[in-house]
């Protein structure tokens, strides 16, 4: 008895879901205004989180942004500020670092206010086989990737949740949905992102019942420089993204409260379609797609000899 | 015109290659996978001192491998050796790892390979959970949840992948969760790892793949709860459609599906719906209303007593271990779920 009233509730409950989505395929959700509200990006010196700086500058958000190149970030605040004059705020921050993100932390809450809008997006990708990838090189791309996400939220969140007000935006990949080869570590860390965000959310809006929003972007390849040297088999099907474009539908959907966001669409396609099919014909339509080879020719911001350094700030 | 002519030739390809892998199912169906015969290899169960990783040996062990069995707790891996004679095994090596330490996993594999010989069969399966709210939980915690449930399995891969490799010949097996495949409430550092944990395991996979390293199975498991005392106290809200399972049905499917050599496996079975439901095109927001399983109501005075019979402490012994500090909950080493 217990269950067939428990799976009647839950199937109206996907009804109306579903009802919900047709409808806001239609008339689109109305934006909120984020004009004042205090904007925390990380990895704000380059690439996906400049572009976002300087969206959220337009929107009159006030800007702190973090990265521990001190020179892009500055170049950033400058640009945000060209494009209207907003308070913005440039901190140097190696995101690697617990003590230094709470340190900073407590330097933006004191010199700035209490952050609102919490953007995880700093990242860094080493783009090579699993076991070509020296051991601490694998340590930074995961305390970089995940733990800064986890102790940004522990340091921010408090004062969110106090004010019953804010919005959690993470910054995951595709890479962050399905396993690629070339791309162990990294993917290992944008699952982890994507897990972590998503439990935050269940923890924030069901159980606790607060008003603090999540996003959670999952965008194919960004052609920024990160992922340079990247290829893709069928540009119809799976383009190489404009990281201009991409910035507009991150801001979109923060400003529609939307809580995924998978960049191109084909991806979510082709996620279901790795659901039904079985594993032979998923590797079959991988191979098909091209997905095995993307990163073999992957170069990354600097030469595949280097170290990776700083400017890794940016996102997938 | 080439690339036109290689994009065709590569459309009849995937085609060929779905038609077969449909009729290879629709035989599959009709008649029982095959079986693998794993007498004589060499089975490395990480987390084998209790629970899953114990019935994992002992299964291992009726199946006549050789078992190499790590744990940080002496006395459990020493306990499980000897049910492993017990249920027929003629070689069994215990070793003590403490599996978030690099190094100690690097020595100890030396170790191994000088003693034992070549992993062929890895599991990784040692796990812990702290099972407190995000903002409740010290960030050492944290920390320490990554590194058992995830960055241990970077360190056995990179120990004993290359051999597997130079052998053509080996089978990674992955114990994941259920909440590595979807978020679940008071579980944020947990979830975190066994997500890393599916997404690595899977990514290597198509690395294998990739570079037609043919002999190198993977295995990834994403159990829902089971009943070994790691979640003691957690329920699900529906258990007819969600059951907590019982361990031996939980180490049966997994064991067959490692001898059938099933790349990803998901226990109770509705999982997979919901996961598919989770992956809808045009579902906007499905995770609310999908069922959960009620998070574990851990150390509500810091009181570890009442989290069940089988809970073991493996803490406070070892040299920079958390610390029991009043409201901490003490982390359970045991095994995954």
């Amino acid at each position: 008895m217990d269950l067939i009233l428990d799976t009647v509730t839950f199937g109206g409950k996907i009804l109306r879901c579903l009802l919900e989505s047709l409808i806001y395929k239609i008339i689109s959700k109305k934006k909120k205004n984020v004009a004042g509200e205090i904007v925390l990006i990380t990895g704000a010196a380059s690439g996906l989180g400049r572009l976002m700086a300087i969206k959220f500058a337009s929107l009159g958000a006030i800007l702190v942004l973090w990265d521990i190149n001190e020179e892009g970030n500055i170049e950033t605040c400058r640009l945000a500020k060209e494009k209207r004059d907003v308070k913005a705020f440039a901190y140097k921050c190696d995101c690697t670092n617990r003590q230094e993100i709470y340190r900073v932390a407590d330097q933006v809450k004191k010199e700035v206010g209490d952050v609102t809008i919490l953007i995880n997006n700093a990242g860094v990708v080493t783009g090579k086989m699993f076991l070509d990838i020296p051991d601490d090189m694998v340590e930074r791309t995961f305390l970089l990737n995940v733990l800064s996400h986890f102790w940004t939220c522990k340091a921010f969140l408090p004062s969110m949740i106090k004010a019953n007000h804010g919005h959690l935006v993470c910054i995951s990949s595709a890479a962050g949905l399905v396993g690629v080869s070339g791309l162990s570590d990294y993917c290992a860390s944008k699952f982890a992102a994507l897990g972590f965000a998503e439990s935050l959310f269940l923890e924030l809006n069901l159980v606790k019942k607060t008003k603090i929003k999540t996003t959670i972007i999952c965008p194919y390849f960004l052609k920024t420089g990160m992922f340079e040297g990247c290829t893709t088999k069928y540009p119809l099907l799976l383009p190489l993204l404009d990281p201009e474009d991409v910035a507009q539908t991150i801001l979109n959907a923060i400003l529609e409260e939307q809580l995924y966001v998978i960049i191109p669409k084909m991806i979510t396609f082709t996620l279901f379609l790795k659901q039904i099919l079985s594993t032979e014909m998923t590797i079959a339509l991988a191979e098909y797609l091209g997905v095995h080879t993307c990163m073999a020719s992957f170069k990354g911001r600097n030469t595949a000899d280097e170290v990776q350094t700083e400017t890794e700030r940016e996102h997938l | 015109m080439a690339p036109d002519l290689n994009s065709t030739k590569d459309l009849f390809v995937f085609l060929g290659k779905s038609v077969f892998s449909v009729l290879e199912d629709m035989v599959f169906t009709l008649i029982p996978k095959p079986q693998k015969n794993v007498a004589g290899e060499i089975v490395l169960i990480t987390g084998a001192g209790s629970g899953l990783g114990r019935l994992l040996a002992l299964k291992f062990a009726s199946l006549g491998s050789v078992l190499v069995l790590w744990d940080i707790n002496k006395e459990g891996t020493e306990e499980t050796c000897e049910m492993a004679r017990a249920a027929g095994a003629t070689r069994v090596y215990a070793y003590t790892c403490d599996c978030s330490q690099r190094e100690e996993v690097y020595r100890v594999a030396d170790e191994v390979k000088r003693e034992v010989g070549d992993i062929s069969i890895l599991i990784n399966n040692a796990g812990i959970v702290t099972g407190k709210n995000f903002l409740d939980c010290p960030d050492e915690l944290i920390e320490k949840s990554f590194d058992v449930n995830f960055k241990a399995h970077l360190w056995t891969y990179k120990a004993f992948l290359p051999a597997m490799i130079a052998n053509d010949h080996g089978h990674l097996v992955c114990i994941s969760s259920s909440a590595g495949l979807t978020g679940v409430n008071g579980l944020a550092d947990y979830c975190a790892s066994k997500f890393a944990a599916f997404g690595f395991a899977e990514a290597v996979f198509a690395e294998t793949v990739a570079q037609k390293q043919m002999g190198i199975k993977t295995t990834i498991v994403c159990p829902l709860l089971i009943n070994t005392g790691m979640f003691e106290g957690c329920t699900t809200k529906f258990p007819s459609l969600l059951p907590v399972l019982e361990p031996e049905y939980a180490v049966r499917k997994i064991v067959d599906a490692i001898l059938q050599e099933k790349v990803y496996l998901y226990i109770p079975r509705v999982l997979y719906f919901l996961v598919f439901l989770k992956r809808l095109p045009w579902r906007r927001l499905t995770m609310p209303i999908a069922p959960r399983p009620m998070p574990l109501q851990a150390n509500q005075a810091g009181n570890p007593a009442g989290l069940g019979s089988k809970w073991r402490p493996t803490w406070g012994t070892k040299e920079g271990s958390p610390k029991n500090d009043g409201g901490v909950s003490v982390v359970r080493n045991l095994e995954a779920v």
